[in-house]
């Protein structure tokens, strides 16, 4: 049953996220009297910040939290049933900010709506992008549905549908960039792979997060199938995230070899250029070698261990999307560009950026912790 | 009927680099001040060789109005479209400002315009030649690099070019089928 | 089970949130949108007036290029070229199509202004055009009662309103107009005028061989030359380009040299050295033609190429094979004399060579050569101006040899004012000029203009000169009003009139009208002078001409040859003191200057110094331009031009700050490390640096040129010297 009973520190977490969101509203307005130009620092050349990084971001969440849940109730392993509805709403969650997010970016949402209906394009991978993220909400909400009441048949049919949905719209994700012959750094069938890959990995991150979450702050004694749980999620994610980082090192070496034109330049800027702190500490540090280091070893494979692991994943991710987004746009598609910076393109995140980034953040978690004391997040057995 | 395609053929020996082209077109299209906001350009082009021996060439560029656009194919609203002429075309009332077609352009044609709410490039003035005018950048430039003409009239000048002259297009590799030319 | 789902209002109530919130966006941007339009002055009062076309000129630089303006519902749409324009064969550059931004320009000048506050704070308060007028008649007058009438200078910058201007002065009574033409081509003038009595026009489009020294066509655009001199399909045209600097002449040049500064005399000299030896001269012309050549020959001798090598750096095989490359060329052949010839101070003696050169290839009058400007004619303005008693001649006098009467010398003048001798000038009525970024040695500008009791200036914007002033008066710019017909002279001699395009904004009003105003305040002669309206004063000019107006009306132009008019001096003497062209020039010799050019070696560059030079950019006009919004964003600021190699040596990078010291002055600006220049010299483009806060776009922006140049003169002309300066440079 619901349960408003307060805890302490619980008024403060609200707090700060409800600031956060403050903050991100506040920057949201800001940018709707101002407009774009004078709020964001997007530019001709780099259109794409972090905001769509973001919004990346957020619905890899998604889609990896769908399918890492599908394991439990679609493909029949018992563990992972466990943690079906909470997964589930986490990715209705995520996906509605991500939608946020990126409604701050295009310029015209409402003319969206209207438009992709009246003069849709089928060759357009955004098309397809709309099109299937808005078939997967629906297939996530049933699913939830069919979860809190316990209509397993449902459920598995909602699931299974959402789990098509999910690979078919993120990996049609991966095709908005990798469709772009102009970018030969994003070229290719690596990036729609690659993201599914991201995915599962975002979603074990996240699952570890919320269970330690439940177990640690709202102190509700878990069922003692939870640390056995925890154990194979961790074993799985350090499978993942092994070989994302096969892919990760796959993806830099057609880069290198050869140098060829433009791809050679990002992927530089990546490893020796403006972005290789992001890269060498957030990514591959932080997103990959610590977490896998951490789950790899049986003494730090419990539930602070894994959540913790899952922490660093998911910073990691953020700045993969990031540098992804930017490695994409910072070479010049022009001789003779000017205020480059070692032949590069900059871009920074400007004050409104971060804040609505913050925001969406914000709102994420606060949602997300509001619904854990709203709703009964515990699979019953049946 | 015979259908028209136009194209433009640049003689870029010819070219200074006085950027009159640039200032006629932002003047001629209400493109929004700004050194971002632009429909065409002239590329300095890397310095050949070194002091005193040196040579540098000037390349103008703007929407290649290709044969296989980028652009068009990735707008989510097909508020980018094509004319049979081959004029690349944006219908404002449909760009959601999404700036997919910006990422997918190779020539950095686009530029988002904030004074009309959508993207914005060059449209080879259709609303000057649909009236037997020139373009703008083509009337305007002093040393006259930019012919302009209907590529499927085998009489016009730009046919006439074309055929006599060996040419190139930028970034051929791409596949996009630019209908801008330059004679080598 | 969780009420909230049961209502299943969590996702109702999100997407009524959110479409409220996506509403919000949508009337955002459409705020952005208005905001927008009113800022470029698209959103304006609708007027009676629809869509029309109206032929003018431009008035962005010297050229005076055909314009066609497009107007629609009393708003500028655009200026395209007037294809009957023969002068400018139907285009239209960079700053002609921003000619709309002058009027639209957010930071023109708008009222009369009166200052507050100290000169230069920049406080002022809108005035009345009575009262501000009334304010520089009573400081006027005041000036005449304390000193005397040419205690007032008149200082102005060619142009179809000039006219009136200068006579305010004659109607005012004072001797001392000072032009700009000594800022300029007053040497060019003198040189060539000592040897063929004018200063010619070089035949481009028709000669197959041009030399250019500096006259860097490509980005210093003169109409029809800037065309013309490119090879065309199938062009036999040969380009050789002398420049410190890799321009974008340079590009398109044939052969580029980066002479020597100071060798172009060397050069020139070395070339008629090969003509002469090798006999490449046809004697019979010159018997004919000329005076002075047997005297040239024993004078050319020591003047080898491999002399001029040392002086040039270009090598003694090539100089020789240019020659007589330039001599089988001919007569189709011209060394192009340029326009600015303000490189050092013996300027006139070079272009003198210059002129020696062409002359004895024989290209004088011919299709190919050097052509005297042809000039069609107006009926004259006549009018008496009031006669004043004991007024003293114009302060420069005798300051150099050949002082033009109208123009004066800048730079003598300037410090003539500063020294107070002979008399004092303490009043300063500016037109159309910006004398503070223009002269070299800024210091020395604003020291003289700190001593002056009263300045006023006219201008369209606030001009480094306004900001200083007293009074400011604002000018209807070249679209706002109509002009007094020009005669434009030159290979292709025209007539433009320029027709009024739309009504003045604001409360700016043409130079007619404020000097019709100030004369009614000088008395009932000088009202007299200016007794007509401009369409009267046009139709009188044209009195001469009968359907001359018809054409003007209906094509922008008059023209009576669209093709040049080749040997109209011939039979005739020319306008020397022999008639003939003058290869040794007795009156110079008569005035204590060498009859034949004597080469000088500049001073060498000193160590650990650099030599700063001038020059232009095609996005631009001299000082006035940069602020402007479509050519500012073509270039928003200057930088220093230093070759590579020498950056590297010292350590500096390329986009970094320095600090740029010459002996009177110093600016900060960003550094440019290029291949393009020379190693000894440096550059930086004109018209940054400003004083004005209200050219609000460049203020704060790179550096000055003028701060940093010395006021060197050449003693003959009285043109300004302007690659005399050497500089250090810093990290800032």
């Amino acid at each position: 049953m619901a349960s408003f009973t307060k805890r302490p520190g619980e008024l403060l977490w609200f707090s700060l996220l409800g600031l956060g969101m403050l903050v991100g509203a506040a920057a949201a307005l800001m940018v709707l009297i101002k407009g774009h130009s004078h709020m964001y620092n997007v530019s001709r050349e780099i259109p794409w910040g972090i905001l769509i990084s973001t919004y990346v971001f957020f619905v890899v969440s998604s889609t990896g939290l769908c399918l890492v849940s599908s394991l439990g109730h679609v493909f029949g392993i018992e563990q992972f049933e466990l943690i079906g509805r909470r997964a589930i709403l986490l990715a209705i969650i995520t996906l509605l900010t991500g939608f946020g997010t990126i409604a701050m970016e295009i310029n015209h949402p409402i003319r969206m709506a209207i438009y992709v209906i009246l003069s849709p394009n089928f060759e357009s991978p955004i098309w397809w992008m709309g099109t299937l993220y808005g078939i997967y909400l629906m297939l996530l909400i049933g699913e939830f549905y069919f979860l809190m009441r316990n209509h397993h048949k449902g459920a598995m049919t909602m699931g299974l549908l959402g789990f098509v949905a999910a690979v078919t719209a993120h990996s049609n994700l991966g095709g908005v960039f990798g469709l772009l012959e102009a970018r030969p750094y994003w070229h290719g069938s690596f990036l729609p792979l690659y993201f599914i890959l991201s995915a599962l990995v975002s979603g074990g991150a996240l699952i570890s997060i919320i269970v330690y979450y439940n177990y640690q702050f709202r102190k509700i004694a878990l069922p003692a199938r939870y640390p056995q749980f925890i154990d194979t999620l961790a074993k799985l994610q350090a499978l993942f995230l092994m070989i994302l980082t096969f892919f990760v090192t796959w993806k830099i070496i057609p880069g290198l070899y050869g140098r060829p034109p433009e791809k050679f330049e990002a992927t530089m800027a990546l490893l020796t250029g403006p972005m290789a702190f992001n890269f060498w500490f957030f990514e591959v540090l932080i997103g990959m070698l610590i977490p896998i280091g951490l789950l790899l070893n049986k003494k730090f494979r419990t539930p602070f261990g894994v959540m913790l692991a899952g922490v660093f994943c998911t910073v990691g991710i953020f700045f993969m999307r990031y540098d992804l987004v930017l490695g994409g746009q910072i070479v010049p598609m022009r001789e003779g560009e000017v205020n480059l910076v070692g032949g590069l393109l900059s871009y920074s995140p400007s004050l409104a950026e971060y804040a609505i980034v913050g925001g969406a953040l914000a709102t994420c978690m606060f949602l997300y912790t509001l619904a854990e004391k709203v709703f009964d997040l515990e699979m019953k057995s049946h | 009927m015979n259908n028209k395609r136009f194209a433009m053929v640049l003689d870029t020996r010819k070219c200074i680099d006085c950027k009159a082209c640039t200032v006629a077109c932002k003047a001629e299209n209400h493109v929004p001040l700004g050194r971002e906001n632009h429909r065409n350009w002239v590329t300095e082009e890397h310095l050949r060789g070194k002091f005193p021996l040196l040579g540098q060439s000037y390349t103008p560029g703007q929407c290649m109005h290709c044969g296989n656009t980028p652009c068009k194919r990735v707008c989510p609203t097909s508020a980018t479209g094509q004319n049979q002429d081959g004029i690349v075309t944006v219908e404002e009332h449909k760009c959601i400002g999404c700036k997919y077609c910006m990422t997918a352009c190779p020539y950095d044609a686009r530029y988002y315009n904030e004074e009309i709410g959508a993207v914005d490039k060059c449209t080879f003035c259709a609303h000057r030649i649909y009236i037997g005018r020139l373009p703008a950048c083509v009337e305007t430039c002093p040393t006259k690099v930019r012919v302009f003409g209907d590529l499927n009239d085998p009489n016009s000048e730009v046919s006439r070019l074309l055929a006599k002259y060996p040419h190139r297009v930028i970034k051929e590799e791409m596949g996009t089928k630019p209908y801008l030319f330059y004679l080598i | 089970m969780s009420r909230l789902l049961d209502k299943n209002l969590s996702r109702r109530r999100f997407l009524g949130l959110s479409s409220c919130a996506l509403a919000t966006v949508a009337v955002g941007s459409q705020v952005k949108v208005l905001k927008a339009l009113a800022m470029t002055g698209k959103v304006s009062e609708p007027t009676a007036m629809t869509s029309k076309d109206v032929f003018t000129s431009c008035e962005m630089c010297v050229n005076k290029c055909g314009v066609i303006a497009r107007v629609k519902n009393g708003v500028i749409h655009k200026l395209d070229p007037n294809p009957d324009y023969i002068k400018s064969r139907n285009m239209l550059c960079a700053r002609g199509n921003a000619g709309t931004q002058a009027v639209y320009d957010p930071d023109r000048l708008k009222y009369p202004l009166i200052r507050v506050g100290e000169r230069g704070e920049g406080k002022w308060r809108r005035a009345s055009w009575d009262e501000a007028l009334d304010l520089v008649m009573k400081n006027m007058n005041e000036i005449a009662e304390k000193y005397t009438r040419a205690g007032m200078m008149f200082a102005s910058t060619e142009g179809f309103q000039e006219h009136f201007f200068l006579m305010l002065a004659e109607a005012y009574g004072s001797p001392n107009t000072v032009r700009h033409a000594t800022l300029c081509l007053s040497s060019n003038i003198q040189g060539f005028g000592a040897t063929y009595g004018t200063n010619p026009n070089p035949d481009v489009l028709n000669s197959d061989y041009i030399i250019m020294s500096g006259a860097n066509r490509s980005e210093a655009f003169i109409t029809p030359d800037t065309i013309d001199f490119l090879k065309g399909d199938g062009g036999q045209r040969k380009v050789v380009y002398l420049d410190p600097r890799f321009t974008k002449t340079a590009a398109k040049a044939d052969e580029w040299y980066p002479i020597k500064p100071g060798g172009d005399m060397a050069f020139i000299l070395a070339m008629i050295n090969v003509i002469v030896s090798e006999g490449l001269f046809n004697q019979a012309y010159l018997d004919e033609h000329t005076v002075g050549f047997d005297k040239l020959v024993p004078h050319i001798e020591p003047y080898t190429p491999e002399w001029a090598e040392g002086e040039c750096e270009i090598a003694a095989a090539d100089i020789r094979r240019i020659a007589k490359e330039f001599a089988a060329a001919a007569p189709k052949a011209v060394y192009y004399q340029g326009r600015r010839s303000s490189f050092f101070s013996n300027d006139t003696q070079m272009r003198r060579a210059m002129a020696i050169l062409n002359a004895i290839i024989g290209n004088w009058d011919v299709p190919g050569g050097m052509i005297p400007s042809g000039k069609i004619k107006l009926a004259e303005h006549v009018y008496v101006a009031p006669w004043y008693d004991d007024v003293p001649d114009r302060l420069d006098k005798d300051c150099v040899t050949y002082l033009s009467e109208k123009d004066g010398s800048w730079k003598h003048f300037r410090d003539r004012v500063i020294a107070g001798e002979p008399y004092p000038v303490k009043g300063m009525m500016v037109y159309k000029q910006n004398p503070v970024a223009s002269i070299p040695n800024r210091a020395k500008t604003l020291e003289m203009m700190k001593q002056m009791d009263f300045i006023c200036s006219i201008d369209i914007t606030m001009s480094d000169t306004a900001w200083l002033s007293d009074v400011v008066l604002p000018e209807a710019t070249y679209l706002e009003r109509m002009d007094p017909v020009e005669s434009i002279p030159g290979l292709l001699p025209l007539l433009s009139l320029r027709h009024q395009v739309i009504e003045p904004l604001f409360e700016a009003k043409p130079c007619l009208w404020i000097m019709q105003q100030l004369a009614k305040r000088m008395g009932d002669e000088a009202a007299e002078m200016y007794d007509y309206t401009i369409e009267e004063f046009v139709e009188h000019q044209l009195s001469l001409l009968p359907g001359a107006r018809e054409m003007l009306d209906s094509k922008g132009i008059y023209y009576e040859n669209a093709t040049p008019v080749y040997g109209s001096s011939f039979g005739k003497p020319l306008k020397t003191k022999s008639g003939k062209i003058e290869i040794y020039s007795e009156k110079y010799a008569e005035n204590g200057h060498d009859p034949l050019p004597v080469f000088t070696a500049q001073t060498t560059v000193p160590q650990g110094k650099y030599r700063l030079l001038v020059g232009r950019h095609a996005y631009f006009t001299h000082g006035t331009t940069a602020n402007n919004p479509y050519l500012h964003d073509l270039m928003p600021e200057n930088t220093l031009w230093l070759n590579a190699g020498e950056a590297k040596r010292m350590g500096l990078k390329h986009g970094q700050r320095v600090r740029v010291k010459s002996p009177v002055g110093e600016e900060v600006l960003a550094l440019e490390a290029t291949e393009k220049i020379r190693p000894d010299s440096v550059y930086m483009c004109h018209g940054f640096g400003v004083l004005s806060k209200e050219q609000t776009k460049i203020y704060g922006k790179g550096g000055c040129d003028a701060a940093l140049l010395e006021d060197e003169v050449c003693p003959i002309s009285g043109n300004v010297a302007m690659h005399h300066t050497f500089v250090e440079i810093f990290p800032a």
